[in-house]
């Protein structure tokens, strides 16, 4: 797990509380930090849980279809906080993730974006030929 | 880390996530297993939770490199409003001063002060960790330094401090281990991103963390617990006390789970209300939940 930097407004009304770079590897110690910053920034529970869910699903899938790599921003606003997930892979739309839940009827495919997608507020993906940012938020108030 | 003889059925085996006020947790590193995940977590969760923090490295270590494996504790500094204050790196040789030979008594009184100290400033804790590489450093006798550790129970009492006393496996003696491995009241898991399944009187106790790369051996403990025996009483049942993370895919499975259990034969699971509204997003029956609020 690489340090980038932390803290510093990236923009206005915006702190960056994490960057860091991802394998496998390191993900497990990357849920304890986001869960730390996520307490440190007011989350409550039983939604702070419910953002490292999120975030271990969605770096889970960077590191199982995307190239194993990615990267990672934490960021704080007035109103949210924000994860934002980058990877180098093929590149995927928002149309793959089922609507149902998967694995509860029979696929087991997407089940983490699934869930990230119902358990946050605000969810999204872009992708291009350098590869995907998966972005979610959940309000602070 | 190499596996202690006896540790692995030892009752309060739990992450370092499920560290909490109050607890006395013994944790073994080696060159397997350098222990240095398990400090960072333990740092970080401790200055998130608003306690105050006092690391005792390896005094073979300085400052600066101890400080090196803390990355990321800057940025919670910076957000948890303490600043630097909030972590103090420092030395069993330091905490002892003005004294120069250790004694069970010249140290409680210390940690003592120390959580007079951090409860003045509106700490709402304190934990430390303390790498036992102190006794080589201050030639203290191994019978005292165990017989300090068996008898620290009331530093722990009004659940304000908590501890982890880290021992490098290649500096004492095995016996040693695991005397102090049976005296903690806690075990630490060796690392992060670690699992043990245990089974016992139709419970699977599912202790660190059920994730993607653990979630093979997940499976295969819920399959080994459906076909193992029936209880001497009551359901089978899923035990997520000390369970320090449980990802989407595990929890989907435990929802399975529940639905694939035959009516005669059901499956009840013991969990945190973190852990409990996650099954139920996930579309678990909350009647088959036992829910505890301190879990």
């Amino acid at each position: 797990m690489t340090v980038e930097s932390a803290g510093g407004p990236p923009g206005i009304g915006e702190e960056l509380l994490l960057r860091r770079r991802f394998g496998g590897a390191d993900i497990p110690r990357l849920r304890v930090l986001v869960e730390s910053c996520a307490a440190l920034s007011g989350l409550p529970e039983p939604r702070r849980g419910e953002f490292v869910v999120a975030m271990d699903a969605v770096a889970g899938n960077v590191v199982q279809h995307a190239g194993g790599h990615g990267l990672l921003e934490l960021t704080r606003t007035g109103k949210e906080l924000e994860c934002r997930i980058t990877d180098r892979g093929p590149g995927f739309s928002e149309d793959v993730i089922p609507d149902l839940a998967p694995g509860l009827d029979g696929a087991s495919r997407g089940r983490g974006l699934w869930l990230t997608r119902l358990i946050t507020d605000r969810f999204a993906v872009v992708s291009g030929p350098a590869g995907s940012t998966v972005t979610f938020a959940m309000s602070l108030r | 880390m190499g596996v202690l003889a006896d540790d692995e059925h030892h009752p309060g085996t739990l992450p370092v996530q499920r560290m909490g006020p109050g607890h006395h947790a013994f944790l073994c590193y080696d060159d397997d297993a350098p222990g240095w995940d398990v400090l960072a977590a333990f740092v970080w969760s401790g200055l998130a939770r608003g306690e105050k923090v006092i690391v005792f490295g390896p005094p073979r270590l300085t400052e600066t490199q101890v400080r090196s494996r803390l990355q990321g504790a800057h940025a919670l500094l910076a957000a948890s409003g303490y600043e630097r204050a909030q972590l103090e790196l420092s030395s069993m040789r330091e905490l002892i001063l003005p004294d120069r030979r250790f004694t069970a008594d010249r140290q409680w009184q210390r940690i003592v002060e120390e959580s007079g100290a951090a409860r003045a400033e509106g700490y709402t804790g304190l934990r430390t960790y303390i790498d036992m590489g102190w006794v080589a450093d201050l030639g203290a006798d191994l019978d005292m330094m165990m017989d300090r550790e068996r008898r620290a129970g009331h530093l722990f009492a009004d659940g304000f401090y908590s501890e982890v006393c880290a021992y490098d496996r290649r500096s004492f003696p095995e016996p040693v281990l695991r005397a102090m491995g049976r005296a903690h009241p806690e075990n630490l898991l060796p690392r992060l991103g670690h699992l043990r399944c245990r089974h016992g009187a139709g419970t699977l106790h599912v202790i660190g963390e059920a994730d993607l790369a653990t979630h093979g051996q997940f499976t295969r403990a819920l399959a080994a617990l459906l076909r193992g025996p029936e209880p001497p009483a009551g359901p089978r049942t899923v035990d997520l006390l000390r369970t320090g993370f449980l990802g989407a895919e595990s929890a989907t499975e435990l929802v399975l789970l529940l639905g694939r259990a035959p009516a005669h034969r059901p499956v009840r699971i013991r969990c945190s209300e973190r852990h409990a509204h996650l099954l139920c997003r996930l579309g678990a029956d909350p009647a088959a939940l036992d829910v505890t609020v301190a879990g």
